[in-house]
């Protein structure tokens, strides 16, 4: 179709010889679509790595934390909990769910919180997990060297621990940890294992400055405190989660004596509840980006029919000749909306290599995890196009519509 | 006037009338104009300013529509066509060159020669190459091709202008005071080309003030307020060659090369 590689070649020779003022008026195209797909970029990653660090501790997981959270379940809230009920697991109530339990591979309860290592002069801040020796299945630590503490070194409060890769470079470099003594909140522990590296979670946190002690030496020794922060139970299928749930449900509260009428002063959740809930944080997030991200493409928009009715007015003499040697209406506005169409998408291009260039240094230099996904290419190069038509139709038809004689006799 | 029964008029004007509104004020551009032209006659119009010629130059080439008349242009009436059909006409049948050129800045020779030949349908590229080539040569501009009309002389881009409007084969070639804007030398040239393409069986029809210029032609028609008031044949037309050999050279290449 000579007509329309016609149109493309003067759309890209008109604005080539207006190169400063076809960037400028393309400005607002490639923010906004560089906003879209970076934010989706960042948005999809978010999503994916919280994704996967959920499935990344054990599939089939059961999660119960303490107080009830059924009312006020809004995202992030859900997750921190609050004060009430916060005693209200034990690690009681992780032997009760493991004698009783019928659908579990089984049970582990967990204790998170920061406290300094010290080895030697050195000092390292660090997460410490504690939990029984389930958990090394259950939460999927994978050890390196070394042994899992044991049920017995539960049971007696041993003071031994694991190390993960960040805490064994930061304290001891090129030598070997093993057997040897750390402090933890100045307490002696001896170093049984080591873990394997984990990489950072989706908060970026990194999962490899980590130790691990048993859960009993955490309450009696470190915090002096007779409950814990989480119970994960590990469904024996994928099919009876739901059950499975419902069972963990049941034992509590016959072990919290509970009343019928009584409220559960836990929360019980599958994996898949909180993915959901996750999945719901996120597209809020993309969304709201997304619809920021519109309006800069409304005024990039906006943009474009002002920068081609000015285009239009400039150009009437070239329209003149143009008709006067036999182009059509439709011709003319053809080689407008072109013209338009080709300003938006080339803007839309330069956008999208905008948001992968960002995305990639995010992915790199930050904590963010960023995923360009070929939906989100596909939506901005459509958008720029509609844009572009959207836009460029009315100035288009201005041109069409000229008059030949009046458009020659312009100056 | 001629008579149009024999079928060999190109151009066949009756009773054609133009009004221009500007608010209140009416212009009666064009009064009743008749005009009949033959194939390969070479026929300029004369008459003050504000008499009409352009008026009636536009619509003869299909630019404008007249409010009243008829007009037939080889043999088709064109007088009540729709836009797209007139764009086809001007497409086709009619090379228009005008006093200012009216050639697009920022395209060199060859694209602005090729202008017409973008928006009609016909011909492989091949053909296309081959019509452009023959335009170029028989304005003598063989060498300039890349050229930016701002890198040609006002001579130079009136025979671009010129190849434009041959390039399509039309039937007939509209100027409307082609060399207004030329010294006489470069006017000369110019109507040596015109001179040229009329003796190889070009219609041609041209504006002038110049009655030197209109000297060159076989027919000259007189407009005075809308109307045509007078017509005069020439017998024998000035030569622009034989003019151009007895002119001081400001240039070497003129158009001997057609
Ligand atoms: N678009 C227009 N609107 C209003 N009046 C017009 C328009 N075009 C031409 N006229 C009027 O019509 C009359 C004829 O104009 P035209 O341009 O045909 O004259 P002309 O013979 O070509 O003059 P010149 O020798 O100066 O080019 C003039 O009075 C002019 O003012
Ligand atoms: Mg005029």
């Amino acid at each position: 179709m000579k007509r329309f590689s016609e149109s493309v070649k003067i759309a890209f020779q008109s604005l080539a010889a207006n190169k400063l003022r076809a960037f400028l008026t393309m400005l607002g195209i490639i923010i906004g679509v560089g906003a879209v797909v970076a934010m989706m970029s960042i948005g999809y990653g978010a999503q994916e790595s919280v994704i996967s660090s959920v499935q990344g501790i054990g599939s089939n997981l059961i999660i119960v934390t303490p107080g009830n959270r059924e009312e006020e379940s809004h995202g992030f809230e859900q997750m921190i909990g609050e004060d009430k009920d916060r005693k209200a697991l034990t690690v009681n109530d992780v032997r009760t769910i493991e004698r009783e339990a019928t659908l579990l591979n089984g049970a582990a309860p967990a204790i998170l919180n920061s406290s300094v290592v010290k080895y030697l002069n050195k000092n390292q801040r660090v997460t410490v997990y504690a939990s029984s020796e389930k958990a090394e299945f259950i939460y999927n630590f994978e050890v390196d060297k070394g042994n899992f503490y044991t049920s017995s070194d539960v049971l007696n409060s041993a003071n031994v621990v694991l190390v993960g890769q960040t805490v064994i470079n930061k304290l001891f470099g090129r030598i070997d940890p093993m057997g040897k003594i750390i402090k933890i909140d100045g307490k002696n522990f001896t170093i049984i294992g080591t873990i394997k590296p984990k990489g950072t979670d989706q908060f970026g946190n990194d999962q490899d400055n980590s130790v691990t002690i048993p859960i009993t030496t955490a309450q009696n020794k470190l915090y002096g405190i007779d409950y814990v922060n989480m119970i994960i139970a590990q469904s024996k299928s994928e099919d009876t989660m739901k059950q499975a749930s419902y069972e963990v449900e049941r034992i509590l509260r016959r072990a919290h004596n509970l009343a019928p009428d009584e409220k559960n002063d836990f929360t019980v959740q599958s994996q898949t509840q909180l993915l959901d809930i996750l999945g719901t944080i996120t597209s809020i997030f993309t969304i709201t980006i997304s619809s920021i991200a519109g309006i800069a493409l409304l005024v990039g928009g906006i943009g474009i029919m002002n920068i081609m009715l000015v285009s239009v007015t400039e150009r009437t003499r070239e329209i003149g000749i143009r008709k006067a040697v036999g182009a059509k209406n439709k011709d003319i506005l053809l080689q407008f909306l072109t013209e338009s169409v080709v300003l938006s998408i080339t803007g839309g291009i330069l956008g999208i290599a905008f948001a992968v260039t960002v995305s990639v240094l995010l992915n790199n230099f930050t904590i963010l995890t960023t995923n360009i996904s070929a939906f989100s290419i596909i939506l901005a190069l459509t958008f720029s196009t509609v844009v572009g038509l959207f836009f460029g139709i009315y100035p288009a038809m201005r041109a069409a519509r000229l008059n030949p004689i009046e458009a020659l006799r312009h100056e | 006037m001629e008579d149009c029964k024999e079928n060999n008029c190109i151009i066949d004007i009756t009773d054609i009338t133009k009004t221009y509104r500007l608010g209140k004020i009416e212009v009666r551009a064009l009064r009743g104009i008749d005009l009949k032209i033959r194939k390969g006659e070479f026929i300029s119009i004369m008459g003050p300013s504000g008499s009409g010629k352009s008026t009636l130059m536009n619509i003869i080439g299909c630019l404008d529509t007249p409010d009243g008349g008829s007009y037939f242009l080889d043999n088709t009436d064109v007088s009540q066509l729709k836009d797209s059909n007139l764009a086809d006409i001007r497409n086709k049948k009619i090379g228009f060159v005008f006093q200012t050129f009216n050639l697009l800045s920022r395209s060199n020779t060859i694209s602005n020669i090729e202008l017409p030949l973008i928006y009609s349908k016909r011909g492989s590229e091949k053909t296309r190459k081959a019509k452009i080539y023959e335009s170029l040569k028989a304005v003598g501009l063989i060498g300039w091709e890349k050229h930016k009309p701002s890198e040609l002389s006002g001579g130079q881009r009136q025979r671009v202008a010129i190849a434009r409007a041959l390039v399509n084969d039309p039937a007939i070639i509209l100027a409307d005071e082609p060399t207004g804007n030329l010294d006489s030398v470069t006017g000369e040239e110019i109507m040596s080309i015109f001179q040229n393409l009329n003796r190889n069986g070009k219609t041609i029809l041209l504006v002038t003030h110049e009655l030197d210029i209109a000297r060159h032609t076989n027919r000259i028609i007189y407009l005075r307020d809308g109307l045509i008031s007078n017509e005069e044949s020439i017998e024998n037309p000035i030569n622009a060659d034989q003019m151009l050999a007895t002119m001081p050279k400001l240039e070497d290449k003129v158009s001997k090369s057609i």
